[in-house]
């Protein structure tokens, strides 16, 4: 690929004109796209009475941090996050995978009727039915607890997921399972002895982008809970209308939720890069 | 009952299946149900009344000429200006340079960040007095905004923090479409001294027009449903100016009590989408084919 399309743009600029203005927008560009996160980082170190002139104090502290931590409430969020992400990573896989098999493998009315049921149920906005889903939770007494955000959050990673799974298996040559299957494995043996090792890169790849999307997540926290199963992303948006001018505390706290999220990125992108070729 | 096959395929999709039904299909049902009746939360006598809150949402001004143009601009513009800056920065991947890797991990950055985080960031931002934008307009010499208290620079700002979260995730996925892409058409080209601009005009744009289709096509499903940036930017405000659909629904339902009226603005919302949904859906289909 390298001697390949070596055709410039701005030909008419001598070739270092090129590589500094090159450079410059490289730089430009990653400044953009790192600024937000890198002042709230600066912020989140700075003393309570310097967080409104961020750009000239020279005190740094990370007495934030400490005061965030003392915040039951908060520790609390971080946990139940953690777990419910977690948790929820582990059964969307469990039940994604089979499901994306299925849409792959096989064609025929039951295949295409749960592709277009998927289809549609993916196009539906979240809206539509956490709203009635907070009465169906209270209903059944589930909710405000782990069971009634895990298993929405399941949900609702099934029709994406089992639409990416589909597309992996597509990509997989069928035909050492059926090499299994002469050799004696039954279908579930071909399944999960065969196709689902060759998968595992995909797979990898999804059960990170499952964990961000859970962690990130916030409507369905919002809805679906109430002061038992306080969510990260709730107490942070609280934060906002509650301690408005605190700025030095909140971004603490975000900062410390960006980290698990920048540590299973950077420990998975490699997998999202080699996974998600569609 | 079923042959071996048909068992087989059954259970695969069982689990899913089910969860689906409990967990999508039941709610759907019930909030359909509650679009027709009186059904308010701090007093639900669930009386029948049939389209009431369906003609109270469509006849309502502010759904009509400020919560709908709101969705639809939002969604347009959010794909359009994710897909290209994402389709740029994926081109500029796809060359090889120095620190590559290194700019590639920085740009996937806000891949990783909450909508809510990169929300609480831009609002500090912007903050009307002590926000690094202000400071920065003011230290030479014009004036700050009260960005996020008046309308369009409020939209304008929801806009791009939605586009900068966003755009890495096209650039994700066309920079592998974009790598498996065939090598010898731009082999072909680079020995015919093709320009860069035909290139890619006549050969990368085409080549690379499946995966750009369902990247906007996921997209601008989920664009329509935008509800944490917003929420956590401005609220809807000012006043109820930059409210999107999902805002609307849950303005209703939560902040009024009145399930019945939110349950009918989310069905109504769904109805759109889907409609958005299985066009775009053919359209991909007709591409794919093509």
């Amino acid at each position: 690929m390298a001697m390949v399309h070596r055709s410039e743009f701005l030909p008419w600029l001598p070739p270092m004109g090129r590589k500094t203005l090159f450079a410059l927008a490289l730089a430009f560009i990653c400044f953009a796209f790192a600024f937000p996160v890198l002042w709230l980082i600066l912020t989140s170190l700075r003393p309570e009475s310097g967080v409104y002139y961020v750009h000239r104090g020279t005190e740094f502290t990370l007495g934030n941090f400490a005061e965030v931590l003392r915040e039951e409430r908060i520790v609390e969020a971080f946990v139940n996050s953690a777990l419910i992400a977690t948790l929820a990573t582990v059964f969307s896989l469990l039940v994604t995978v089979s499901s994306g098999y299925m849409l792959s493998r096989f064609t025929g009315p039951a295949s295409r009727l749960w592709f277009g049921t998927i289809y549609v149920f993916r196009c539906v906005p979240y809206i539509s039915w956490v709203l009635p889903l907070y009465f169906v939770t209270q209903s059944w007494g589930i909710y405000d607890t782990y069971t009634g955000l895990l298993l929405p959050h399941v949900a609702v990673h099934i029709c994406f997921f089992s639409w990416l799974m589909k597309g992996f298996f597509d990509g997989i040559d069928p035909s050492m399972e059926y090499a299994a299957m002469i050799d004696g494995c039954t279908r579930w043996g071909a399944f999960i002895r065969v196709a689902v090792p060759s998968a595992l890169p995909a797979i990898s790849a999804l059960a990170v982008l499952c964990w961000l999307f859970t962690w990130n997540e916030f409507l369905f926290a919002l809805i679906l809970t109430g002061n038992r199963v306080p969510m990260i992303t709730v107490v942070m948006a609280q934060f906002v209308t509650e301690m408005g001018l605190r700025w030095n505390l909140m971004a603490a706290t975000a900062v410390m939720a960006l980290v698990p999220a920048f540590l299973i990125a950077l420990f998975g992108q490699k997998y999202v890069i080699r996974g998600l070729r569609i | 009952m079923f042959g071996e096959q048909q068992r087989f395929v059954l259970l695969l999709i069982a689990p899913a299946a089910l969860l689906l039904l409990l967990f999508q299909v039941v709610p759907i049902v019930i909030g359909a149900n509650a679009s027709f009746r009186d059904w308010a939360l701090y007093n639900p006598r669930k009386t029948w009344i049939g389209f009431d809150h369906y003609v109270a949402v469509i006849s309502d001004p502010a759904f009509l000429y400020v919560v709908l143009p709101n969705t639809f601009l939002f969604m347009v513009l959010s794909v359009a200006g994710a897909l290209v800056v994402g389709l740029a920065l994926a081109l500029l991947l796809n060359r090889p340079f120095r620190g590559q890797k290194l700019v590639q991990t920085i740009l996937l950055v806000p891949l990783m960040v909450a909508p809510v985080i990169a929300a609480i960031m831009i609002r500090w931002i912007f903050n009307d007095q002590f926000g690094i934008v202000n400071v920065v307009l003011e230290a030479i010499g014009l004036d700050g905004q009260p960005w996020l208290v008046q309308r369009w620079s409020a939209f304008g700002i929801i806009l791009l923090t939605d586009i900068w979260l966003w755009t890495p995730w096209f650039t994700l996925l066309l920079l592998a479409g974009l790598q498996s892409l065939p090598k010898e058409p731009f082999e072909a080209a680079a020995i015919d001294g093709t320009t860069t601009w035909r290139v890619f005009r006549f050969l990368t744009l085409p080549m690379l027009r499946p995966v750009i289709v369902v990247c906007v096509v996921i997209r601008a499903i989920d664009a329509f449903r935008t509800f944490d940036i917003v929420w956590t930017l401005t609220g809807g405000g000012p006043g109820r100016s930059t409210e999107l659909f999902s805002l609307y629904a849950y303005v209703h339902a939560f902040l009024n009590l009145d399930l019945g009226r939110g349950s009918a603005a989310a069905i109504i919302g769904g109805l759109i989408i889907l409609v958005i949904g299985v066009v775009l859906y053919r359209l991909v289909d007709r591409i794919a084919k093509a």
